[in-house]
């Protein structure tokens, strides 16, 4: 048997198809080469739009917590017993999984909505066998207690299965999750737990993000490609608020059960770290052209300044949102101009991989731009907001 | 250096003997050297620009007004949406029962702008010195007229959204898709919700069938159809008593509207309305097997008929394409 549930080709045949469909579109193929590459990577998995694959996760939510309360009443509706409680989510745990593998099987679905709402069903049930056997030795405790640390291990051997089976996004992303609270649980049962903690984030992101790197050269790098890009983004998003100084000062005062956050040790490493990590994400992210980290740099210069503002306002807010703007809008036009014609590897046009999502855009501005409110008793006109332009860009 | 993305793919298409090899190195070269796109990236700040400063100005004037006068911000906001729409006018595509061809991007946004800024300055006449008093329909109808008009004449479909949502508000809901679940009154909307909707899917579908700017259809079904359902299904469970609307109305309406959407899916290819009929159709149908015909007694058929439908539903999205013969659009 296959460690994958999910036919591995299949990532590799999308990335083909989506490839040669663009290379096509430029002119790079020559006649029949199109259409001897889709002959030659089928992609006979059901993977369906956005939007279908909500309505199919929220039916198919509805289905299990539906089925897993009928599966309740023969159980535990004479009496609550901890036996009983323990065969249901048994019970509900192999269901789930027995008929996740039998649907993945029939009717090929890859990531489809339904069978992500299966496995979350599955897992649900096998985590709550672990909360069970945790209240029976008297709760989890807290971050810094010893007791935590079996239920992450725990938590990490089943959320860590299911990312290597089926290659669940969210999965991998609660093993970092997870993974991250069992580091900062043993960093907290030593003395100088508390003053490290900022350094032990840093360090494991670090870690996560080798781990990640070092996995994509191994096989079935295109399975797991989206379940290493949450991690990465995570380990990013970790590594730099383990530096920030705002998250460091108020989690240090959360931590001690301060009414007031007090200046900390090292300030100055954090002052330099809160600046200097998203300039060393963008300047990463526009250097190899990757753009999970340029966002992920944008976003940390954000709060970056937000911090910044946080403990030193140097101006009034609308005063400081009109020369921001200001600045931001004369940036970014110019960079527009600038790069109309590519100039360092860089280009402001559209990369023709980027398909609009759906042709949501009258909705869009419907939504967004409430003319006159409904007029109800007591109404007066200008109260409401008329939002922002709502445009896409995709007339 | 780890092999990239690109290289894997032209590595596994060369060795399948797909790509000759002089052909995959000139695709590696391609892939290496052609550049990064900034595209949305830029955009998104230049947006992020324009709404901060433009808060920033507004929360200024706001602070302000005193010593600006509100003379002088209706005169700059007048000044403003007649500059925004004098530009359009001037780029104005000549009108055709078609899609007129696109004057750029820059006229078309600055149409959408000179109709904000219009809704801008009616709302701040009104507030300021009560231009239409309590004549509530009357600042309702202005806009709905000027913005359908602007919209055929235009050729614009955001324009028409506008149009759309004034309509609604004249006769006094909201119907952008959020609203439409949130900020209604259906107690007393119900029933003119429901005609509303359905007609603006009426208009939606005249439009469609006879080729009279098909390609505003999408807004008009998408906006009346969602608002026809939400409020036929509210009229169905808050009863005539509340509504004024019978059950028996209500039910078989609501259930011929999601078999309407459902028709119009499979001719228009789009999952949306089916989608839209596949969710109200199910709790239209719920509401008939529990409340209507009552064969469904106990809590544990009860607990039995969810998993089962809600795997019925699932069964039937997965092959919608083979029962509804649709060819989804990519």
């Amino acid at each position: 048997m296959r460690l994958q549930a999910y036919n591995p080709a299949w990532a590799l045949h999308a990335a083909v198809r989506a490839a040669a469909t663009r290379w096509q579109r430029q002119g790079l193929l020559v006649d029949g080469q199109h259409a001897a590459i889709d002959a030659a990577y089928p992609l006979d998995c059901y993977q369906p739009a956005w939007l279908l694959r909500a309505v199919l996760f929220f039916f198919t939510v509805l289905g299990c917590a539906a089925a897993a309360a009928f599966c309740a009443l023969p159980l535990l509706n004479s009496s609550y017993s901890d036996a009983g409680l323990t065969a249901w989510l048994l019970l509900l745990a192999a269901g789930f999984l027995l008929v996740l593998e039998l649907i993945i099987t029939s009717s090929r679905p890859y990531h489809a909505g339904y069978d992500n709402a299966i496995l979350y069903a599955a897992v649900l049930a096998l985590l709550g066998l672990g909360v069970q056997a945790q209240l029976a030795v008297g709760g989890a405790g807290t971050l810094a207690g010893p007791r935590l640390a079996p239920f992450l291990l725990y938590g990490i051997a089943v959320l860590g299965a299911a990312t290597v089976r089926y290659a669940d996004l969210l999965a991998a992303a609660l093993v970092f999750a997870a993974a991250l609270a069992l580091a900062a649980n043993l960093a907290l049962q030593t003395a100088a737990g508390p003053a490290l903690l900022p350094f032990v984030a840093m360090l494991f992101a670090a870690g996560a993000a080798a781990v990640v790197h070092r996995l994509a050269r191994g096989p079935h790098y295109f399975y797991y490609r989206t379940c290493r890009q949450t991690v990465k983004a995570l380990a990013l998003a970790t590594f730099y608020l383990g530096g920030n100084y705002l998250v460091v000062r108020e989690g240090n005062a959360a931590l001690s059960h301060l009414p007031f956050a007090p200046q900390i040790p090292f300030a100055p490493l954090f002052y330099a770290l809160t600046a200097l990590i998203p300039l060393a994400y963008l300047y990463y992210g526009l250097r190899r052209h990757d753009r999970l980290v340029l966002i992920m740099g944008l976003l940390a210069v954000a709060f970056s300044v937000f911090t910044l503002r946080y403990y030193r306002a140097l101006l009034p807010p609308a005063v400081a949102a009109a020369l921001a703007g200001a600045l931001l809008l004369a940036v970014a036009a110019a960079a527009l101009r600038y790069l109309g014609t590519p100039r360092h590897g860089l280009t402001a046009a559209a990369d023709d991989e980027a398909v609009p999502l759906f042709n949501l855009e009258s909705l869009v501005v419907a939504q967004y731009n409430v003319p006159g409110q409904v007029p109800a008793a007591g109404f007066q006109f200008g109260g409401g907001d008329s939002g922002g332009g709502g445009a896409t860009g995709q007339f | 250096m780890p092999p990239t993305f690109a290289d894997r793919l032209l590595a596994d298409l060369e060795a399948r003997g797909l790509l000759p090899p002089a052909q995959a190195a000139a695709l590696a070269a391609y892939e290496r050297q052609r550049p990064f796109s900034l595209h949305y990236e830029l955009r998104a700040l230049l947006y992020l620009g324009i709404t901060l400063l433009s808060g920033g100005l507004g929360v200024l004037i706001y602070q302000n007004i005193e010593r600006i006068g509100h003379g002088v911000v209706v005169a700059g906001i007048a000044a403003l949406m007649a500059a925004c729409l004098a530009y359009a006018a001037r780029h104005r595509p000549a009108f055709t029962w078609g899609v007129a061809p696109s004057p750029g991007l820059l006229p078309e946004y600055l149409l959408l702008l000179g109709c904000l800024l219009f809704l801008v300055l009616e709302g701040y006449l009104q507030a300021q010195y009560q231009l239409f008093g309590t004549r509530f329909g009357l600042a309702a109808a202005l806009p709905t007229a000027l913005f359908f008009g602007i919209a055929y004449g235009f050729d614009h479909r955001g324009v028409l959204s506008m149009a759309v949502t004034a309509l609604a508000s004249w006769v006094g809901v909201s119907i952008a898709p959020l609203a439409a679940y949130a900020q209604n009154d259906y107690a007393t909307l119900s029933g003119p919700a429901a005609v509303l909707g359905l007609g603006l899917g009426g208009l939606g579908l005249w439009s469609d069938l006879t080729n009279h700017k098909r390609h505003f259809a999408f807004a008009y079904l998408s906006l009346g159809g969602n608002l026809a359902l939400v409020a036929l299904t509210a009229a169905l469970f808050l009863g005539p008593a509340q509504t004024g609307v019978p059950r028996w109305v209500a039910l078989p309406v609501l259930l011929a509207t999601c078999a309407g959407l459902a028709w119009y899916a499979r001719r228009t290819q789009s999952y949306l309305f089916l989608l839209m009929g596949a969710v109200f159709g199910y709790v239209a149908f719920s509401y008939l097997c529990f409340e209507v015909l009552g064969f469904i007694d106990g809590v544990a058929l009860g607990l039995l008929y969810f998993p089962l439908t809600a795997a019925g539903v699932v069964v039937f999205l997965v092959n919608m394409k083979r029962i509804l013969r649709i060819v989804p659009r990519r």
